[in-house]
């Protein structure tokens, strides 16, 4: 299994970075950035939509920091894991990412642009040339969409990163930079329903920091995942949760690892305020599976992973309000 | 008494007493001349020489024919494996470590399509690209080979056909990997697509073109391979059952996952011979099927193994790469390498077949067996690979240990178009098994037993017989099952842990070496042989043909040497690589190794013993029957002050013809019935298994986790403590991975989904439960100082063990693997729907209330311990076969007895279909009595 040849530009500060993206765009040279390249790496070697040209981010000074209320995107999840800095909850998603020896490699900015995946695509180039390809990765065959077949506009190939959940959860903020310029948006607004597409960065811009909002720190969450090993595997669904204690409108949760996105689940848990009670919990949960729509392409299959959702939601909710 | 050389009493080295007398026994000697790394000779350790022979070594199975050649060097002593400083230090050199100067890349192309016929091949192109040396296709090789003699349907690349996406098309050397994959990408070949299959229960149909045609033999024109068929015992027990069990189990496809992918280098050298080195369980069967296909004769060949980086039966087929590297190699002119991809290794597969497979257990009013029938379509994939036998050993090696009232298999193997399953460790007994141990403990329910009492009341004793006639020896079965239940609490724990903790058993039973070689013709071969060699220097060079894969067979050859001659071990030398100098050995399956091997060391160092304590006597006038072999000492047994170096000894002996050279020899004794079959499941002994494994259930979202196993395995004598259990622990972990979560995903379109160590989900070492390994010893008559296998037969019972425990923790009896989440969760919403419960932590846990049949069985499983333990000791040497329990006298032949206990050999298709999906694959007939117009 050969990497595909790329060539690698190591810039040292946002400005060399957005200038080495602006000079490729302008010659049209595909590139993809790469942080920990724990999943750009293996698509290589998989031949799944190499580029010819990679821009690491290692080396951008001040992008791997790890504050309170910021968290660079070159910050390693091994040391999200173990930091007494950061928010427990970012702690506790992190350790649950892959396994030791990737989150010791793996970014935070990677998990969250994680690329999108399903078992019709995360297969080697003759695996994938023998189904004649597919939507995602088509080799300009125009191939359909294996999951969901005879409709082609959407990728229903499924976002298993872990930490957005808890991102999101928290009320956190991007910091997107590009050639045009830095700009700031929620979280949740940053992922874009699709799985080719994902999210909204334009070309050339990438994803600098995440802002957590200034209450964030008296905020209590869970994060629950469900794998079938403990260590390694990507969610097959995820439910992260987070309240300030004693405000039950504050509940925030937010899902991953079911969808092309994840999702901050807003509307249905202002609809039931009365969560903190064993029923309403139980509505509350039912409600958030009712929300999301699996599609078949993970390990595990779709009835099961979005009738899990309400277990761990259930035990989400459970553990933030046993906290306090 | 002349040239012997006395120790001083009392002089250097020797412990003395107070009183200035020697302590006998306990000398130190000093050299000269004892060779080995350690300057001075330990004394005797006598607590590693039998008692039977004057040693302290405890024998609760009887004495040993080998009990006189043990010397107390390191049998029986935790032994870190000899090759284990070269496997942790990277010197080992496995398959793609091999580098040959001038060597050139070579890779394969692959069908994209599952099932197609061949219409052409255009490599021109490639061929015309710089830097590619040759390209080959299924015209440069159209014999056929395989691992089994009868079942020969592999190419090296596909002639005609393609049969599995991933099949062999062409194969190209290059000057590098690069160069490699783009000419691959330049071969144009024109496929007419035909329609594939991909489940095994459509393969019973017939078809317009089927996978592969056997001619007259072919059943109808059906994809069927192989059909079984074998019935035993006496039905009229059945009539009356007072338990049935029936269940409908789907086993999904497994895979080795050894960390060593397939890799190949060869090389034709100055004088046109080839040189091969690969990682191969069986290298002569690699070599019988190179000269086949390549057309050159054995001797022009020499197969060099590698060190293997696990195999589990994953390396023990002739495989089409080896092939093609060697076409490649001869075409070119330069060595070729071949190194696989971890999907290629998928695409090549060899694992567990997946299956159907249906268990029907009776048991009458007194708790016996009365009726065990299985029926098992396995799914073979493209080729026969070991299938020929994996059909067999799907029913036969459930005939044990149980006794049983009769016993019914059919059997069928399929092709579909997927890669080709073959032999896994524990070969074709784990799914059988573990259907039957879980339909144990649901008679064990349904009658309010203990499952371990039924299974206690109901084991066949050491030296008997099966019901289909397979010569059990020893047999630890039953202190197997005392000794886990012991230390795991099982009494104070079984049915009696809260909702989601359950604790259950399961059993094993599987072959130490197969009792005949796998080529028939010429079947005069030895199984095993072993040639010693010792020269003047002391070092003893062993060789011999068995491939270690991991399991630490050199060691164990190395260590009965040891044991023999007295000598350290590092002054055994074994050479294992090269067929050149290797005497032919059939390889590593059937766990015959340690078997078989072992006993053909013993053998020849026997006779390397016997020169030197004629050497001896020549020198010290004692006769070699009151000599005794001491660390590289050879002394009189009643004064052992008087005694010679092994190197004098050694120089004495070689005064007229130099090195010592000796051989020796394992064939397995005449054995088995003779019905259709009757060879297949036979071994010179066999090995016994019980494990007990306790599991969390997470009932709300069917997360099993097993937290502990007691793991009692009877290998006879452990040789190496270390390496049993290592073994006992990796079968453990290797089971749990078929029980949990590893499954061969074929999707929707026929493709393998998983073909990746993320997604084919290994147990990582989190999911690992806390194992104690439980070291069973019933001494074999027949085998290395009473060893038996320890490599496959742990595997079998942690796969019901699990399956019994989810049971007793959720109330819920699987009977499809793995158990991933979504399996128990489905079982258990199932359950909660039946007792109309809404939240599944409202279930109630199992529980059991003892019923008037549970004394009964105790007080039979008391009586039967008496009646193995005489047995074992051979004190009690009565003839027993399976059928005594039920009434029958053993020393007359039981189908005198009772007209309706006989083997049936005439199936009927009609009762025959009713059994399972196997059975329906004896509707049809083959195509020699099928008339002109078929």
């Amino acid at each position: 299994m050969l990497t595909p040849p790329f060539v690698l530009h190591r810039p040292t500060s946002v400005e060399e970075a957005c200038s080495i993206a602006a000079d490729l765009a302008s010659t049209d040279r595909p590139f993809d950035w790469v942080a920990g390249g724990t999943d750009l790496l293996p698509n290589y070697k998989w031949h799944i939509n190499p580029k010819g040209d990679v821009i690491s981010l290692a080396h951008v000074e001040g992008a791997d920091a790890l504050e309170a209320n910021r968290v660079g995107c070159m910050a390693r999840l091994h040391d999200v894991a173990v930091s007494d800095v950061v928010h427990p909850l970012l702690a506790a998603a992190a350790a649950k990412v892959a396994s030791s020896l990737i989150r010791r490699s793996a970014t935070v900015g990677g998990n969250l642009c994680l690329d999108t995946r399903c078992f019709w695509y995360n297969q080697s180039e003759d695996w994938r040339r023998s189904i004649e390809w597919c939507h995602k990765a088509d080799c300009g065959t125009g191939a359909d969409c294996r999951v969901i077949p005879n409709q082609n506009t959407l990728c229903v190939a499924t976002y298993q990163g872990d930490m957005a959940a808890a991102f999101m959860a928290l009320g956190a903020e991007v910091e997107l930079v590009g050639p045009e310029g830095e700009r700031r948006m929620p979280l949740e607004d940053f992922f874009e329903l699709d799985g080719m597409k994902k999210n909204v960065l334009k070309p050339g811009e990438f994803l600098l920091c995440v802002h957590l909002p200034d209450d964030a720190g008296t905020r209590v969450g869970a994060y629950h995942k469900l794998r079938v090993r403990e260590t390694w595997d990507f969610p097959e669904a995820g439910v992260a949760a987070s309240w300030i204690p004693g405000d039950a409108s504050s509940l925030r949760v937010a899902s991953t690892g079911l969808e092309s996105i994840p999702g901050l689940h807003t509307d249905v848990v202002d609809a039931h305020e009365d969560w903190t009670e064993t029923d309403g919990r139980k509505r509350l949960s039912k409600a958030l599976q009712k929300a999301i729509k699996p599609v078949n392409n993970t390990a595990l299959p779709p009835r099961y992973r979005r009738s899990m959702v309400s277990v761990l939601a259930s035990r989400a909710l459970r553990a933030i309000t046993q906290e306090d | 008494m002349s040239g012997g050389y006395r120790q001083q009493p009392g002089g250097a080295g020797g412990e003395t007493r107070k009183d200035g007398k020697r302590v006998a026994g306990k000398l130190r000697f000093k050299p000269p001349g004892a060779g080995g790394s350690r300057p001075v000779s330990t004394p005797r350790d006598l607590d590693g020489i039998p008692e039977s022979v004057g040693g302290n070594e405890p024998q609760p199975a009887g004495h040993h024919v080998h009990d006189r050649l043990r010397t107390g060097t390191t049998v029986g002593r935790p032994t870190a494996l000899v090759d284990a400083n070269a496997k942790v230090t990277g010197q080992a050199w496995y398959g793609d470590d091999v580098r040959l100067p001038n060597e050139v890349i070579g890779r394969i192309l692959r069908s994209p399509h599952h099932y197609a016929r061949i219409l052409s091949i255009d490599t021109s192109a490639a061929e015309a690209m710089p830097g590619v040396v040759a390209i080959a296709t299924g015209e440069d090789a159209p014999k056929t080979f395989g691992v089994l003699p009868v079942t020969k349907d592999e190419h090296a690349m596909a002639v005609e056909k393609v049969r599995h996406v991933g099949d062999l098309v062409a194969c190209v050397a290059a000057v590098d990997e690069a160069t490699a994959m783009e000419a691959l990408g330049a071969i144009v070949v024109e496929y007419e697509e035909l329609e594939a299959e991909f489940d095994p229960r459509k393969g019973l149909e017939d078809v317009d073109e089927p996978i592969h045609w056997r001619g007259k033999y072919h059943v109808g024109r059906t994809n069927v391979q192989k059909r079984v068929h074998q019935a035993f015992g006496d039905r009229s027990n059945i009539e009356n059952a007072a338990a049935t069990s029936r269940r409908a189990w789907r086993f999904e496809g497994v895979h080795h996952g050894f960390t060593e992918p397939h890799a190949v280098v060869a090389h034709w050298d100055a004088n046109g011979r080839l040189q091969l080195y690969t990682p191969q369980q069986v290298p002569h069967y690699t070599h019988r099927a190179l000269a086949t296909v390549l057309d050159v004769p054995m001797h022009q060949i020499n197969v060099v193994r590698t060190f293997v980086g696990g195999g589990f039966g994953g390396k023990s087929d002739p495989f089409p790469h080896e092939m093609c590297a060697a076409i490649l190699a001869r075409k070119c002119g330069r060595p070729v390498r071949i190194t696989f991809d971890r999907e290629e290794v998928y695409w090549i597969n060899r694992g567990r077949h997946p299956s159907y497979i249906e268990v029907k257990l009776d048991a009458d009013e007194d708790g016996r067996v009365a009726g065990l029938d299985v029926d098992a379509l396995i799914d073979g994939g493209a080729f026969a690979s070991f299938g020929h036998v994996t059909s067999y050993y799907n029913g036969v090696l459930a005939t044990a240990p149980y006794e049983l009232g009769s016993f019914h298999y059919t059997g069928a193997r399929v092709w579909t178009n997927k890669p080709a399953s073959g032999a896994m460790r524990g070969h074709g007994a784990v799914n059988t098994r573990c259907a039957v141990e879980v339909g144990l403990d649901d008679i064990a329910e349904q009658l309010a037993v203990d499952p371990i009492d039924l299974r206690l009341a109901n084991l066949l004793p050491p030296h008997s017989r099966t019901i289909s006639g397979f010569r059990i020896t020893s047999n630890g079965m039953r202190e197997a099952l005392r000794r886990v239940r012991e230390e795991s609490g099982w009494d104070e724990k079984f049915r009696n842990m809260p909702l989601g903790k359950g604790i259950g058993i399961g059993c094993g039973f599987f072959i130490s070496g197969s009792g005949l070689p796998i080529h028939w013709d010429p079947n005069r071969f030895p199984h095993a042989t072993v040639h010693i060699q010792v020269d003047m220097d002391g070092g003893v060079t062993v060789h011999t043909g068995a491939a270690d894969i991991g399991q630490g067979s050199t060691t164990a050859v190395a260590q009965v040497v040891s044991e023999v001659l007295a000598l350290p071990l590092d002054m055994i030398h074994v050479r294992s690589h090269e067929s050149d100098t290797s005497p032919v050995d059939l390889g590593s399956y059937s766990s015959r190794v340690t078997f078989m091997n072992c006993n053909a060391a013993i053998r020849a160092a026997m006779e390397i013993r016997e020169s030197l304590l004629n050497a001896a006597w020549d020198m010290l006038g004692y006769h070699p029957s009151t000599l005794v072999m001491v660390d590289r000492r050879i002394v009189y047994k009643h004064d052992p002050s008087i005694g010679v170096s092994y190197l004098q000894a050694l120089h004495k002996a070689q005064e007229d013809k130099g090195a010592l050279i000796a051989r020796g020899a394992y064939r397995s004794p005449p054995m088995g019935g003779v019905h259709k079959g009757a060879a297949a499941g036979l071994a010179p002994a066999y090995s016994f298994s019980a494990y007990v494994a306790e599991v969390d259930v997470d009932v709300e979202t069917g997360l099993v986790k097993c937290t502990r196993v007691w793991a009692a395995h009877d290998c006879g004598k452990a040789l190496n403590p270390l390496a049993v259990e290592g073994q006992i622990i990796g079968s453990c972990h290797m089971g749990l991975g078929q029980v949990l979560s590893e499954r061969m995903v074929y999707g929707r379109t026929g493709h393998l989904q998983n073909a990746n160590l993320l997604q084919y989900q290994i147990p990582s070492v989190h999911e690992m439960p806390h194992v104690t390994p439980i070291i069973v010893e019933s001494s074999d008559p027949e085998g290395p100082f009473g060893a038996k296998e320890a490599g496959e037969g742990p595997l079998l019972p942690i796969l019901p063990a699990v399956c019994n425990a989810v049971y007793d923790a959720v109330g819920v009896r699987p009977s499809s693997l793995p158990l991933t989440p979504d399996v128990v969760w489905a079982d258990i919403q199932k359950r909660m729907k039946a007792e109309g419960v809404e939240d599944p932590l409202d279930l109630e846990a199992p529980r059991l209330t003892h019923g008037p049949l549970q004394e009964k069985l105790a007080s039979r499983g008391e009586e039967h311990h008496t009646r193995d333990r005489a047995r074992q000791r051979t004190e009690d040497t009565s003839p027993y076969v399976n059928g005594v329990l039920f009434g029958f006298d053993p020393t007359r032949p039981i189908d005198e007895q009772l007209e309706g206990w006989a083997a049936i050999d005439d199936p009927d298709p009609e009762s025959m279909a009713e059994m399972g999906y196997a059975g329906r694959a004896w509707l049809k007939q083959e195509q020699r009595h099928m008339g002109d117009d078929a």
